[in-house]
């Protein structure tokens, strides 16, 4: 495992995943931290109050190593920040063959125009060792798909951008 | 610490960086440009008025900034003296960054200091240019070639979102339609802590929680409006040039953490976008048409209305709207496999699954899928409880192959710039029992089951601070009929796979017929619990219990707290009339005791989208009175 890997996995253990709105170190600047007002009668209220408030349940926590001190993404940090944002949506796609964040995924590791059908049937047929189980982390996705990637001949030559 | 040591600091310094010793003695050239900027009147320029957020006061006069951070102004009179911070401006430009500042006053200003230097011709050689490194970063980092205004919907189960929230999109140079996930979001909003709904209400009325803009990657606000918050998004893509785009950015980054009060209605996140464009090209005249409140669907219409603004517009369907689209293209016997497989009544193993063509199989799956990611996004499921479930389902339908028939969703005919405008007027004569009446009414916003759903979400009203002044033939007289501050219904349909409370909520100020020439207002607060099931594509069939106080001086006991059933029925034809039936009867048992019950038919037919004819009658009853009510009314929407 690489030393990014080690220190996203560092982050990743850090932060209990219980749901999609967990993230790794998610880049920006701004502050907030709303996690929605539960039960019915802060609901309603807030409804009467709060009709065009933009909540956020995303916590940002710039700073984290994968981020400039402007909050920006860095640049080798992208792939695993975005499987990390994408999991399940990106999980769908891979199993389907076919989707936006797939796409987003196979242009993020420079997947060229004529390969882009090979590498959709690629993934898909190895989804099973990709999500290798419902707890599989962004690095360990990043891992396996490097893994797929470079058992395959034509394919090979991008698993080095799965970094 | 000793007084000497840190005077020998500063002389050290000094000698060091040798001074720009303006504090003392101002530079020759900073007078030329202060006497310049004056000469042609630079601090009324409408660049800096955009740029410093400027309002006109409405009772004082003069102008007022609505940053409400002393870090965002040079000069300690700056939010209201454009000229001051102007001047302020110019002699910081002359100076290092301060100690507590990270980047030099050219860059941290750096918007001021682009419009400045064009306006005045900074002469390089007695201004020098501060370098910019972390500006320069931030702006290669985002590569940015234009921008997208983005605009998720209400959801209806997601009460918070009434209205809509909206944000921008920083598209970038090489983008294409498959990496629009990649670029970067600039959002706006209110930075709130824990606190309960009652607090949380007050504070966001009167602007105690900070607003601040944020960036962040656009992919995470499309998870968690889309997937989280089942909210469908709009993208509507701007024609701002490079250069006016690079504009909107270099003020955003002297906005970077600067506070301003957030008010829930008026300066919200939609208000603050705008406030943006206005940087980016100043003879834009956005804000000033939201001086009360600035509901999210009124400033795209503001947008869209602007010549040539609008390139394009994308719809992003919400994983329910995904969801339902799913269930709606699978015949009934499948969606029910997919819901037992997904409530594990069925093993992706079992006979009656694996026999199905690959196709049914395919689209199962998915199904299954989508619905328990709704589930865990609802709250209704715990991810650890069906994590490992998923993604059984998902290793079967990677293992399927066929030919693709990807979902496509239809685009909704009407976008949500296109429906009606949110404040309504109305104009009717009716007959009470009889007796003649007018009335007017009026509705600032914002929607209502009977008016056209086309650009709003079928089954929820909102309405607020509706007014209805009734003059009566028979007395000669004009009467506060009803006020209604706030009024909410949420109808959300159930099928096999959810099961949502459907809800409603209200307060009024209303007529109550205690006897025939005895109707006092009385302030009532009326709410309900109920269920909702949808009648092939048109209807929607509801049943509530609702409950209801009254509490007046004109009641014998002050207050009258009833209970009871209530139904209705809400029929669509495509796509012009909206008919409503509803049955309710209230009994009030505590308090004043009596009997309020009615039954209606109401209807509305939309003639254009600026105007429609709303016609019913309601038969009604209230303690040992009953009478008839019918109107026919002509109703008018606008901004």
């Amino acid at each position: 495992m690489t030393k990014k890997g080690l220190v996203l996995a560092a982050i990743l253990g850090a932060i209990p995943m219980v749901s999609m709105a967990d993230n790794v170190g998610n880049c920006g600047w701004g502050s907030k931290v709303f996690d929605g007002q539960s039960g019915v009668v802060p609901q309603s209220l807030a409804v009467t109050t709060n009709g065009t408030f933009g909540n956020q349940t995303f916590g940002i926590t710039s700073g984290t190593s994968g981020c400039t001190q402007d909050g920006m993404v860095k640049s080798s940090w992208m792939t695993a920040m975005y499987i990390d944002g994408n999991r399940h949506q990106l999980a769908r796609d891979m199993a389907v063959g076919e989707g936006e964040t797939l796409d987003a995924l196979a242009s993020l590791i420079g997947v060229e125009e004529q390969d882009r059908s090979l590498f959709n049937q690629t993934l898909k047929n190895n989804y099973a060792k990709i999500y290798a189980s419902e707890n599989a982390s962004a690095v360990d996705i990043m891992s396996a798909l490097k893994v797929v990637l470079s058992s395959d001949v034509t394919l090979a030559r991008y698993s080095e951008n799965v970094s | 610490m000793w007084p000497g040591l840190f005077q020998a600091s500063v002389l050290v310094f000094i000698l060091i960086f040798p001074p720009f010793s303006f504090a003392q003695q101002p530079p020759a050239y900073l007078q030329e440009l202060v006497q310049q900027a004056r000469a042609m009147n630079l601090a009324e320029y409408p660049e800096w008025h955009a740029l410093l957020h400027y309002r006109t006061r409405l009772l004082t006069g003069g102008v007022k900034s609505e940053a409400d951070d002393p870090n965002f102004f040079a000069a300690p009179g700056g939010k209201t003296d454009p000229e001051a911070e102007l001047e302020a401006t110019l002699a910081l430009f002359f100076s290092e960054p301060g100690d507590k500042e990270d980047q030099p006053p050219q860059c941290r200003f750096i918007a001021r200091h682009h419009w400045l230097k064009s306006r005045l011709n900074f002469d390089a050689k007695r201004l020098p240019p501060q370098a910019c490194e972390r500006f320069d970063e931030w702006y290669a980092a985002l590569n940015p070639a234009g921008l997208t205004l983005v605009f998720p919907v209400s959801y209806l189960n997601n009460p918070a979102s009434m209205f809509g929230h909206t944000l921008l999109r920083v598209d970038a140079k090489d983008q294409t339609e498959e990496t629009r996930l990649l670029a970067y979001a600039v959002n706006y909003a209110a930075v709130v802590g824990n606190d309960n709904g009652v607090a949380f209400a007050l504070k966001g009325l009167t602007g105690s929680y900070p607003g601040l803009f944020s960036v962040l990657p656009y992919y995470l606000k499309v998870r968690e409006y889309n997937d989280l918050e089942n909210r469908d998004i709009w993208e509507y893509r701007l024609n701002f040039s490079e250069e006016e785009t690079r504009r909107l950015l270099m003020h955003l980054w002297e906005l970077r953490g600067i506070r301003f009060d957030y008010f829930f209605f008026d300066e919200n996140c939609s208000y603050h976008l705008l406030s943006l464009f206005e940087a980016a090209r100043p003879d834009l005249q956005l804000t000033r048409q939201f001086v009360w409140w600035a509901i999210p669907a009124d400033t795209v219409r503001a947008v869209v209305a602007e010549q040539g603004m609008v390139q394009e517009v994308v719809y992003r369907p919400a994983a329910s709207t995904r969801m339902k689209y799913r269930i709606s293209s699978l015949p009934d016997d499948q969606q029910e496999i997919a819901r037992a497989l997904a409530d594990r009544e069925l093993s992706i193993n079992s006979e009656a699954f694996l026999t199905l063509p690959a196709d049914d199989r395919a689209a199962i799956l998915e199904l299954s899928d989508e619905y328990l990611r709704y589930e865990i996004a609802a709250g209704q499921r715990e991810n650890e409880e069906v994590a490992g479930l998923m993604q059984q389902l998902l290793v079967a339908r990677s293992a399927i192959d066929i030919d693709f028939h990807p979902v496509r969703i239809r685009t909704p005919n009407v976008r949500p710039d296109q429906g009606h405008g949110t404040a309504r007027v109305a104009l009717g004569v009716g007959s009470d029992d009889g007796d003649p009446f007018r009335e007017l009414r009026l509705r600032p916003a914002y929607h209502d089951l009977l008016d056209d759903d086309g650009g709003y979400t079928r089954g929820a009203e909102i309405n607020f601070f509706d007014v209805t002044l009734r003059f009566r033939e028979s007395d000669d007289s004009l009467i506060l009929q009803d006020f209604t501050p706030v009024d909410i219904v949420s109808l959300v349909p159930r099928n096999r796979f959810v099961r949502p409370v459907s809800w409603k909520v209200a307060g009024h100020l209303t007529r109550s017929r205690l006897a025939v020439d005895d109707e006092p207002l009385v302030f009532r607060i009326d709410g309900g619990a109920g269920i909702v099931t949808e009648v092939n594509d048109y209807g929607l069939l509801f049943g509530f219990i609702e409950g209801s106080l009254d509490t007046s001086g004109h009641l014998e006991k002050n207050f009258a707290l009833g209970v009871g059933p209530g139904v209705g029925l809400l029929w669509t034809y495509p796509d012009r009339f909206k008919t409503m039936m509803t049955m309710r009867a209230l009994r009030y048992a505590v308090g004043d005791t009596h009997t309020r019950a009615d039954a209606g038919i109401w209807q509305n037919v939309r003639v254009t989208t600026s105007t429609a004819l709303r016609y019913g009658i309601t038969r009604r009853r209230e303690f040992d009175n009953y009478w008839n009510e019918a109107e026919i009314a002509l109703l008018y929407y606008f901004r």
